[in-house]
């Protein structure tokens, strides 16, 4: 019909000349991309591995908030009752308000994918996945949207209503914070939020296997989807007046029964438990947070300590002289060690130049390096320690990007300054002995032009045993 | 003339109130008809069902021979309407929302005729919150006519705007019955009932309590014709009683008040009577009864 068709069209022109609905329409989710990538800056492609989330974060707000928002004001105002008078279907007009938002949506997605590929983020692996991947995340959250457009009686009730959707999912639905982080409970519930089915099924499109594996999600969007359209548009209210009757309440009941029937089924069938939406090599996808908050503890033991019953094949030396390389290469778990590329201990690769801001603080690093009182001490042991403890602290303090080039700095004096034999045997010793020895070092770091140690003690010294076998590794040829 | 509208003992309820009770009534081709009656009488109801927006109870409703409940899309084609609590999104312009709504139906009016019809020219472009009051009702006018309706619903179209406005409103409205419309249009004002309509319906409590054409409906009232008369020595009540179809005789100050349905023959006969006894008359106001007077008699007794 012509007259939808031209309503079609002034729907779209209206939005873009409501400069609240553009904020969060587009500007939201390009804040939202400049947010993670910050965050996870120190990945080696930013945002490649968290784009899912991105576009489900996009989708979510302009399906669940940004379209229930024009809706229930038009409703408010009296435009639906206006609508109503003239011959065009009430139904046909609410499929035309759906399919407003999704070209929106879909503006918005490829403005996030445009400017994520600006600072670096190759082309999604499977690009046309991907669009049936938005599309069908789509459908499902603005069947979601379409059900607070009806329930909610004005605006700021859209809000609470929107909201109450929007953050659990964020916080505990796998959309914000990755599922695979989650504590166990909190993947539970995740089961019954639809976010993470979206976020899976974009991500693979991104940097995984594309659509191959996304069965279930797609059911699982499908039926959220479906069902909330369904009971959108019966339950639909044009007149702001108009009560919400029991009739109404009942598909209500049937769109909590999709999300129920979809968690039990992925919690029946083990999809709850997280699977990896991306090649799982990279660094634990635990988000940063801001530099006094509690640090991360290593994934699993990096090396057997003496009290450790399975690395009794090898003794263990009792001076760090005795160290032979047999027992470093019989207890070390090189593999369990972070990436380079990860969240903690990160180390450029080589190679990169560090960024211009940071190159004078790198210099006056390594020109006030072999002039540092505490890089002579005489037990061998607290020297290279205390070499250690400079990009330990750096990494705790997590100082920009500057932590992943402070170790190549380190690394390079301890090299120059210690035959390579000895530091082999001091770095295994460091490493496997990190509650010993005197950290003043630490607290001194200000005498290098850097930060001093936080008072945790603790996951400095932790770090220290990271950057010792990080190094280890390098002179053994275990890491390269 | 034939009916264009035939409201048939229409009822509705909402919840517990009966807004409602059995609404029937004819407006024929081209005429202005009104429905009066106070503020919750059921005037808007009975239009928001008629133009389709809420489903009767019970009554038919025929729209140009055409059963309204049973094809309520076919009826849309060809009727117009401006009702209350309707408004449009704030950034919409009066071209855009003509240009939009004129393609939702089969037959539609010139966008730029409109516009100058209504007056909407200068403001053609504008946004729709910069508009006044005036120019806002106007492009509901105006949006009532985008698909050259043979029969408009104009819901309390003169309500909030002010005296000027308000006129040029009453000589588009009777533009439209000019240009061979039928409008049906509601109204708690009694002077634009009596200005535009040629018949109205009095609306109270849900139901038709009198319809006609106004001049009728005031003869038919009880009010009648009030005379007030004050002479320089009081005249005697059996005197005044004794006139032809008088009723009500009140003190009223300085003199007396009384109704009469014969105006004519009463004065005539009270004239022989004060000249015959040498009574000299001061004051003698003989007054018409107004709708105004008819719809407070039949519906504030009753609230």
């Amino acid at each position: 019909m012509n007259g939808l068709a031209e309503q079609y069209v002034l729907s779209l022109r209206l939005y873009f000349r409501n400069k609240m609905g553009m904020f969060y329409g587009y500007l939201f989710p390009a804040i939202f991309l400049l947010a993670f990538w910050v965050l996870y800056r120190s990945e080696p492609v930013p945002v490649w591995r968290h784009l899912g989330q991105l576009l489900t974060v996009t989708i979510l707000g302009g399906a669940c908030l940004g379209m229930p928002t024009t809706i229930v004001s038009e409703r408010e105002r009296g435009v639906w009752r206006r609508y109503r008078m003239t011959p065009a279907s009430t139904r046909a007009l609410i499929a035309s308000s759906v399919l407003v938002r999704f070209l929106i949506l879909i503006t918005a997605g490829l403005l996030q994918i445009a400017l994520a590929m600006a600072i670096g983020m190759p082309l999604p692996k499977h690009p046309f996945d991907l669009c049936i991947a938005f599309t069908v995340v789509s459908f499902a959250f603005l069947g979601l949207g379409l059900v607070i457009a009806s329930m909610a009686d004005n605006v700021p009730s859209v809000q609470a209503l929107g909201q109450c959707i929007f953050l659990p999912m964020l916080i505990v639905g796998g959309v914000a914070v990755p599922v695979e982080t989650l504590p166990d409970w909190a993947q539970h519930i995740a089961s019954f939020f639809p976010g993470r089915y979206a976020v899976s099924s974009l991500q693979a499109c991104v940097n995984g296997i594309g659509l191959g594996k996304s069965g279930f999600d797609f059911l699982a969007l499908f039926l959220i989807g479906a069902t909330g359209l369904l009971a959108g548009g019966r339950m639909f209210r044009w007149e702001a007046g108009q009560r919400f009757s029991a009739r109404r309440k009942g598909w209500l009941t049937a769109v909590a029964a999709a999300w129920a029937v979809i968690g039990i089924f992925a919690e029946a069938h083990g999809s709850a438990a997280a699977k990896p939406v991306a090649a799982p090599r990279n660094a634990p996808p635990t988000p940063r947070r801001i530099a006094t908050a509690p640090e991360i503890p290593p994934p699993a033991p990096l090396v057997s300590t003496p009290q450790a019953p399975e690395a009794a094949a090898i003794p263990h030396a009792k001076t760090w002289k005795e160290v032979t390389l047999a027992e470093i290469n019989a207890n070390v778990h090189w593999r369990d060690l972070p990436p380079d590329t990860g969240f903690y201990s990160p180390i450029s690769p080589p190679g990169i130049p560090p960024p211009d801001d940071l190159k004078d603080q790198l210099d006056q690093l390594r020109t006030n390096l072999p002039l540092w009182p505490l890089g002579y001490v005489t037990d061998p042991v607290q020297r290279v320690r205390n070499f250690l403890y400079i990009p330990a602290v750096t990494d705790v303090l997590r100082t920009e990007i500057l932590e992943s080039y402070v170790p190549l700095v380190v690394f390079d004096q301890l090299q120059k300054d210690i035959p390579k034999d000895d530091l082999v045997k001091l770095l295994y010793w460091v490493a496997t002995h990190p509650a010993e020895g005197d950290d003043t070092a630490a607290s001194r770091l200000d005498q290098l032009g850097l930060e001093n140690a936080p008072p945790d003690m603790d996951t400095v010294r932790e770090r220290v045993s990271t950057y010792a076998l990080k190094l280890l590794g390098r002179l053994t040829g275990k890491i390269r | 003339m034939a009916a264009r509208v035939i409201v048939r003992d229409l009822r509705k309820r909402y919840g517990s109130v009966e807004a409602l009770r059995g609404v029937s009534f004819e407006v024929n081709e081209g005429e202005i008809f009104g429905l009066l009656g106070p503020n919750g009488a059921g005037k808007t109801t009975t239009v928001e069902c008629i133009v389709g927006l809420r489903e009767p109870d019970e009554g038919s409703i025929e729209l140009l021979g055409i059963d309204a409940r049973r094809k309520p899309a076919e009826v849309r084609e060809k009727i117009g309407a401006a009702l209350q609590t309707t408004s449009l999104q704030d950034k919409i312009t009066p071209r855009e929302a003509i240009q939009v709504f004129g393609a939702f139906y089969r037959e539609r009016a010139g966008t730029q005729a409109l516009l100058e019809r209504f007056a909407l020219t200068e403001k053609a472009d504008a946004a729709f919150d910069t508009l006044s009051g005036g120019q806002r009702q106007r492009l509901a006018l105006a949006l009532a006519f985008v698909n050259n309706p043979q029969i408009v619903f104009l819901d309390e179209p003169t309500s909030g705007l002010d005296a000027h406005a308000r006129r040029e409103l009453h000589s588009e409205i009777l533009r439209m019955k000019k240009d061979g419309c039928t409008v049906l249009l509601t109204t708690h004002n009694v002077e634009e009932a009596e200005r535009l309509c040629d018949r109205a319906a009095i609306i109270d409590h849900g139901r038709v309590v009198a319809s006609g054409a106004p001049r009728e409906l005031i003869a038919q009232s009880a009010s009648a014709t009030s005379v007030f008369l004050a002479t320089a020595v009081p005249v005697d009540r059996a005197i005044l009683a004794a006139l032809p179809g008088v009723e009500d005789i009140a003190e009223d100050g300085p003199g007396v008040r009384f109704r009469v349905s014969d105006v004519t023959g009463a004065l005539a006969q009270l004239m022989g009577e004060l000249a015959s006894r040498g009574i000299a008359i001061n004051e003698l106001h003989v007054q018409k009864a107004s709708l105004e007077d008819v719809l407070i008699e039949m519906t504030g007794g009753a609230s």
